[in-house]
C-alpha cells in the first residue's frame, strides 16, 4: 500500500490548481424569474442575467397567456367581443368593456345616454380602485408586508361585491353594450357604494399608515426601479407609471370622454419616476376615484341607459315577443350583429394602467374586420429591463409590482 | 341617432322636410333632348350620371353606381306588376314618386333613390307591409333571408303603431305536394302568381278577394301541383310560400352554400347545394343563362335525399355470411391481386356509370384500357323516366354525353347494360369491376344475375340490393362531396364545387381507381379531380379546351352583412383547412 501512499501524495492538487483555491467563477448566471413565480403577478418569464447580484440583462418573454384576442374578436358580432375584452386586464375588465364600446360608439357616431355616461364613469372608476387597491396591496405583500395586503384586499373584496351586484359577475363582467348598458342601477346600489367606499377609505389609512413611512418599504422602493422621463416617453409609458415621472398626461383630462370634462379631480403628478413614486400615484388616484365616484353617483341624471334605436341596441322583451317588428330587429341583431360603418377608428380611454387603445376596422358587416388593441402594460413591459438594468436582483421585485404587469391584456 | 334625450323614435318619425322641388324638366323643344351617348340613356341616379342601355330595368341598372332599390314584387324573369310599392323613387319628370320597376328611364332623368322623401316612402310603405305580418320570425323559415327583415332593418327600425288585432287568415294551407302557404305572412306581391304563368307556364295560382281582404289561392278544386312549383318558394319574399320538405328542418342562417349542378336529370341545372356540417338540407337554383335561368325542378330538387341517405359507409369484403368490415389497405390489395390475375381476359368486364362525373370517368377508363386491358366497358346508370315541357329530361343521368366523349377520347367502346346480362348469364363474364351502383333496371332483377358473378368489386354510394352482390364493395362520394365537372345532354360542360368533405373511407371513384392502379405498380400520383382531369381530360377532343379552373363557379359573398354559420362557419369541425368559409349565395 506503500506505493498507492506515495501516489496520492504526489497526485494532491498544488495550491493554483485546487478547486478550493481557484478564482471566481467569471461566467454569469442566467435565472430564470417565472413563468410561475411567486413574485411575478402574471404568468410571465423573465429571463435575468446576473453578475454576482447585479442585473446586466432582463429579458422577459410574454405568451404564456397569449389567446388570440384580436383574431378571436373577427369571427363574433361587436357585442360578443365583450367576453374576450373581460379577459384583457382582468383586474379591471370594465374599464376595457366600456373602453371597447366607447370606440366602437366613435366608429359609428353614436352618443349614448347621459344617464349611461355617468354610469360608465362610475364603474370605471370603481374598477380602477380595484386594480390600485390589488397592486399597491401586492406590492406590500411582496416586499414582506402581508397585513398592508390583507386590508387592500378587504377593499377590493367590497368592490367585487358592488360590482357582481351591478353586473352580475364578480370577475368577468361583460357590462355595457354598444349604445349604452345592459342594465340599469339595481336598487340601493348607490347607497351601498358610498358605504364601500367609506370603508375603503379606512382600509387605504390603515395600507398608507403600513406601507408609506415604513422604513423597510421606503428602503426597497426609494430610488430603484428608475426611469428617466425621456425614456418613459420613449417607451410609450402612460398612466400612473408615467405620472410619475412627472409628465402630466391623463386620457381624461386630455381627451376627456363620457362625463369626465364635469368631474372634479386632480391627476397626481410625481417627479422621481421611481417605484415609490409609482406606489405614490397609485394611493393618489384611489383618492381621486373615490372622489368622482361619489360626485358621479349624487350628478347621476334620470333617463334610458341605452340608446333607444333599433338597429344599434335590442329592442324591449314586450316589443319582441309581441310585435313583427322587434322580433325582426332582435333576430337581426343577434344573429348579425349592429351593422357599424365601413371605416376604421382609433379610440383610447384612460384604463388603470394607462392609455387603453383601440384601432378598429369595420367593414359594414355585423363582425369586426380588425381589433386591435394597444394594451398600457405591453409598452411599460417592454420599458422595465431599463429599470432594472445595473441594479441588484432585489430590485426586480418591487419594480414588476409597481408597473403592475397583467398577462391577460400584455399578451392578448 | 343621438338618443340621449330618451325619447323613443315611434312610428313617427320626424315629418320630411318639404321635397326639394324636383328639378324640372331638361328642356324639350319640339321633342326628345338629343342622346348624350348615343344609342344609350344617360340619366342621373343620386348625382351620378349612369349610361343605360335602352329597354334596362330601372332597378338594376342604378346598381352599377352603387345606389340600391329596395324592391319585392320586381323580379327580373317576370313581368312587372308593380304593387310592393317599396321601389318608389323621385324622378325629374313626376311629380309624383314613382315605381322604379315600371317607369322607363328617359334621357336626362334625373333620379332620387334615398333622398329624404323617398326614405319616408319606403318607411311608410313598410310599416304598412309589417301591420298585419304575424309575430312568425321564430318559427319562420324564411327567417334569415327574409327581405322583410332585411328592408325593415334598414328602411324602418321603428316600433309598431297598430292599435288592435292584427287581420287572421289560413296559417297552413296546403298547396300541393310540395307548398304550403302561411296566407298571414303573404305581402300579395303576385311573383307566384305571375311565375306559374308565365314561366311553368301552368296557371294554378290566383288572386282573390280585394283590399286587404285580398289573398292568394288555388283556383277552385285544383292543386298547386306542377313540377315547377318549388321555384315558387325561392321567388318568394317572405315565408309565405314554404317547401313541404325543408319546412322546419334548418335555420337558413346556420346553412352555408356550395355552388354545384343538379343531378336529377340530364338538363344538369345549376345549383346551391345548402348544407350544415356533413349533411345536405336542400338544393336551390342557381342562376345560368344558358341552361336553367333561374329555375330548377321539383323532382330534381327533392333528388338531394340520396346524398344523405342509406349510403354506403366503410369498406366491406364478402358476400352474405362472410361480410366483414375491412381497412382500405386490404382491400385495395386484396382487389388487386385478383385483377391482376385476371387483367386482359375475357372473363373479366368493367362497368361503368353515366352519374359519376367527367373525371371519375377519366380515371376508370384510363385504368380499364392501361390496367385492366378492358377495351369495351358497359354502361349502368339510372333508368330512364318521364321528361316535360321545360327542364326536366328523360334521360335521369347527369353525365351520359361526357361519358361518350371520353369513351370516344380514350378509346374505349360502349356497349349497353343489356348485353351485361346476356354475357354474365352466358357464362362469358366471371369477374366484374363496377364503377357506381346504378342500375337502369329494377335492381333486385339485376342483383339476381349478379349473384351468378364469381368476383364483383363495386364502387357504390348508395346501399341497394346490388351492393349485397359485391365481393369488395367500396363506399364512393358522391358530386356534393368532391370537384368535378358534368356535361349535360346539349353539351355543356359546367363545374361544380365541393360542399363538405365525404366521412371516413368514402372517396370519390377516381382516388378510388388511383389507389387500385398504384397498388398495381402504376405511377399514377393524381391527388385531386384536378390532377385527374389534366392528366386525361387533353386526350378527350371536346374537353381539351375546357377552362377546369376558370369554369368553377365563384363562391358568391353577399355585399353589406354576411352571417358565418355560427361555431362553424360552414366548415365542419376538424376541417379549418378546408377552403374559405362558406357564405350563401344569390
Amino acid at each position: 500500500m506503500a506505493n498507492a501512499d506515495e501516489r496520492e501524495i504526489e497526485e494532491l492538487p498544488t495550491d493554483e490548481d485546487s478547486e478550493l483555491e481557484a478564482h471566481l467563477q467569471t461566467k454569469r448566471m442566467v435565472l430564470n424569474m417565472g413563468p410561475s413565480h411567486p413574485a411575478t403577478h402574471g404568468t410571465v418569464r423573465l429571463r435575468v442575467e446576473l453578475e454576482g447580484e447585479t442585473i446586466v440583462h432582463v429579458d422577459p418573454e410574454i405568451g404564456f397567456l397569449h389567446r388570440g384576442f384580436q383574431k378571436s374578436c373577427e369571427n363574433v358580432t361587436w357585442n360578443q367581443c365583450l367576453p374576450y375584452t373581460d379577459r384583457l386586464n382582468y383586474v379591471s375588465a370594465i374599464m376595457n368593456n366600456l373602453g371597447f364600446l366607447n370606440a366602437v360608439e366613435k366608429l359609428v357616431g353614436l352618443e349614448i345616454p347621459e344617464r349611461a355616461q355617468y354610469i360608465r364613469v362610475a364603474a370605471s372608476e370603481l374598477h380602477r380602485m380595484h386594480d390600485h387597491l390589488t397592486c399597491v396591496g401586492a406590492i406590500g405583500l411582496e416586499l414582506g408586508g402581508f397585513s398592508a395586503f390583507l386590508y387592500a384586499i378587504e377593499g377590493r373584496e367590497l368592490i367585487m361585491d358592488r360590482v357582481g351586484e351591478l353586473t352580475g359577475a364578480r370577475l368577468t363582467t361583460t357590462f355595457g353594450r354598444v349604445g349604452g348598458l345592459n342594465r340599469d342601477l339595481p336598487d340601493g346600489w348607490i347607497d351601498r357604494v358610498n358605504r364601500t367606499l367609506d370603508k375603503i377609505h379606512e382600509l387605504l389609512g390603515e395600507v398608507d399608515g403600513l406601507l408609506t413611512n415604513n422604513r423597510i418599504f421606503v428602503d426597497r422602493t426609494r430610488g430603484t426601479g428608475v426611469i428617466t422621463a425621456q425614456d418613459a416617453l420613449d417607451f410609450g409609458f402612460t398612466g400612473p407609471c408615467l405620472r410619475a415621472n412627472g409628465i402630466n398626461y391623463d386620457v381624461r383630462k386630455a381627451h376627456p370622454y363620457w362625463v369626465y370634462d364635469r368631474m372634479d379631480f386632480d391627476v397626481p403628478i410625481g417627479q422621481n419616476g421611481d417605484n415609490y413614486d409609482r406606489y405614490l400615484m397609485r394611493m393618489e388616484e384611489l383618492k381621486q376615484s373615490e372622489k368622482i365616484i361619489r360626485q358621479s353617483l349624487r350628478e347621476l341624471p334620470a333617463g334610458p341607459v341605452i340608446v333607444d334605436d333599433w338597429r344599434i341596441a335590442l329592442p324591449p322583451k314586450a316589443e319582441v315577443y309581441g310585435t313583427i317588428e322587434g322580433v325582426i330587429s332582435h333576430f337581426k341583431l343577434v344573429m348579425e350583429g349592429v351593422p357599424v360603418p365601413p371605416g376604421e377608428v382609433y379610440d383610447c380611454t384612460e384604463s388603470a394602467n394607462g392609455e387603453l387603445g383601440w384601432y378598429l376596422v369595420s367593414d359594414g358587416s355585423g363582425r369586426p374586420y380588425k381589433v386591435h388593441v394597444r394594451a398600457p402594460g405591453f409598452a411599460i413591459l417592454s420599458g422595465m429591463p431599463r429599470m432594472v438594468e445595473g441594479r441588484m436582483l432585489a430590485d426586480v421585485i418591487p419594480t414588476f409590482d409597481t408597473i403592475n404587469m397583467i398577462g391577460g391584456e400584455v399578451e392578448q | 341617432m343621438s338618443e340621449s334625450d330618451g325619447k323613443k323614435p315611434i312610428g313617427d318619425p320626424q315629418p320630411a322636410p318639404p321635397a326639394a322641388k324636383p328639378p324640372p324638366p331638361p328642356p324639350t323643344p319640339g321633342g326628345k333632348p338629343a342622346p348624350k351617348h348615343p344609342g344609350f340613356v344617360t340619366v342621373t341616379v343620386d348625382g351620378k350620371e349612369l349610361v343605360a342601355k335602352p329597354g334596362e330595368n330601372m332597378v338594376d341598372a342604378v346598381k352599377k353606381v352603387g345606389s340600391e332599390i329596395p324592391y319585392y314584387c320586381y323580379h327580373h324573369r317576370l313581368s312587372i306588376a308593380a304593387n310592393c310599392r317599396m321601389c318608389l323613387v323621385e324622378v325629374s319628370n313626376s311629380a309624383k314618386l314613382v315605381p322604379a320597376c315600371q317607369t322607363p328611364m328617359a334621357e336626362g332623368m334625373v333620379i332620387h333613390t334615398n333622398n329624404a322623401r323617398v326614405q319616408e316612402s319606403q318607411r311608410a310603405v313598410l310599416e304598412m307591409i309589417l301591420l298585419n305580418h304575424p309575430v312568425d320570425c321564430s318559427i319562420c323559415d324564411q327567417a334569415g333571408e327574409c327581405k322583410l327583415q332585411d328592408y325593415y332593418q334598414v328602411h324602418d327600425y321603428r316600433s309598431s303603431r297598430l292599435e288592435g288585432e292584427k287581420v287572421l287568415r289560413s296559417k297552413r294551407k296546403v298547396l300541393g305536394p310540395t307548398v304550403v302557404l302561411d296566407q298571414e305572412r303573404c305581402i300579395q306581391c303576385t311573383r307566384c302568381v305571375r311565375f306559374m304563368a308565365e314561366v311553368a307556364r301552368e296557371p294554378q295560382l290566383g288572386m282573390f278577394g280585394r283590399g286587404s281582404a285580398e289573398y292568394i289561392d288555388t283556383f277552385p278544386g285544383k292543386q298547386l301541383d306542377s313540377n315547377y312549383s318549388g321555384n315558387t318558394v325561392d321567388i318568394c319574399p317572405v315565408g309565405a310560400l314554404l317547401n313541404r320538405d325543408f319546412r322546419f328542418r334548418a335555420r337558413s342562417w346556420f346553412l352555408s352554400a356550395a355552388p354545384s349542378v343538379c343531378t336529377g336529370c340530364s338538363r344538369g341545372c345549376s345549383t346551391y347545394v345548402d348544407f350544415m356540417g356533413q349533411d345536405t338540407y336542400r338544393y336551390r337554383p342557381r342562376e345560368n343563362e344558358q341552361i336553367n335561368k333561374s329555375w330548377m325542378c321539383d323532382q330534381g330538387r327533392l333528388s338531394y335525399k340520396y346524398v344523405n341517405q342509406h349510403r354506403v359507409a366503410a369498406v366491406l369484403l364478402g358476400r352474405g355470411e362472410d361480410r366483414r368490415e375491412a381497412t382500405v389497405p386490404e382491400a385495395l390489395k386484396l382487389v388487386a391481386e385478383q385483377f391482376k390475375a385476371l387483367a386482359g381476359t375475357e372473363g373479366l368486364a368493367v362497368l361503368v356509370s353515366p352519374v359519376a362525373s367527367n373525371e371519375d370517368l377519366l380515371a376508370a377508363l384510363a385504368f380499364a384500357r392501361d390496367a385492366l386491358g378492358v377495351r369495351s366497358v358497359y354502361v349502368s346508370g339510372r333508368p330512364e323516366g318521364a321528361g316535360d315541357h321545360f327542364l326536366m329530361t328523360p334521360d335521369k343521368n347527369p353525365n351520359r354525353r361526357g361519358l361518350e366523349w371520353i369513351a370516344r377520347g380514350l378509346e374505349v367502346a360502349l356497349k349497353p347494360f343489356s348485353e351485361l346480362g346476356q354475357s354474365i348469364n352466358a357464362g362469358k363474364v366471371k369477374a366484374l369491376y363496377a364503377v357506381g351502383g346504378e342500375v337502369p333496371v329494377d335492381p333486385s332483377l339485376v342483383a339476381h344475375g349478379f349473384a351468378r358473378l364469381e368476383y364483383l368489386v363495386l364502387q357504390a354510394s348508395n346501399e341497394s340490393a346490388i351492393t349485397a352482390q359485391a365481393h369488395v364493395l367500396l363506399p364512393s362520394a358522391v358530386h356534393i362531396e368532391d370537384e368535378g365537372s358534368f356535361t349535360n345532354l346539349d353539351g355543356i360542360t359546367q363545374r361544380f364545387r365541393r360542399a363538405y368533405p365525404a366521412r371516413a373511407d368514402v372517396k370519390p371513384h377516381w382516388a378510388w381507381v388511383v389507389a387500385l392502379a398504384q397498388e398495381f405498380g402504376f405511377p399514377w400520383m393524381q391527388a385531386s379531380a384536378r390532377d385527374v382531369f389534366r392528366e386525361w381530360g387533353p386526350r378527350v377532343a371536346e374537353l381539351a379546351s375546357f377552362d377546369w379552373d376558370g369554369a368553377a363557379p365563384p363562391l358568391k359573398v353577399t355585399r353589406g352583412i354576411n352571417p358565418l354559420a355560427t361555431g362553424a362557419d360552414g366548415r365542419p369541425p376538424g376541417y379549418r383547412e378546408f377552403g374559405p368559409p362558406r357564405v350563401r349565395g344569390i
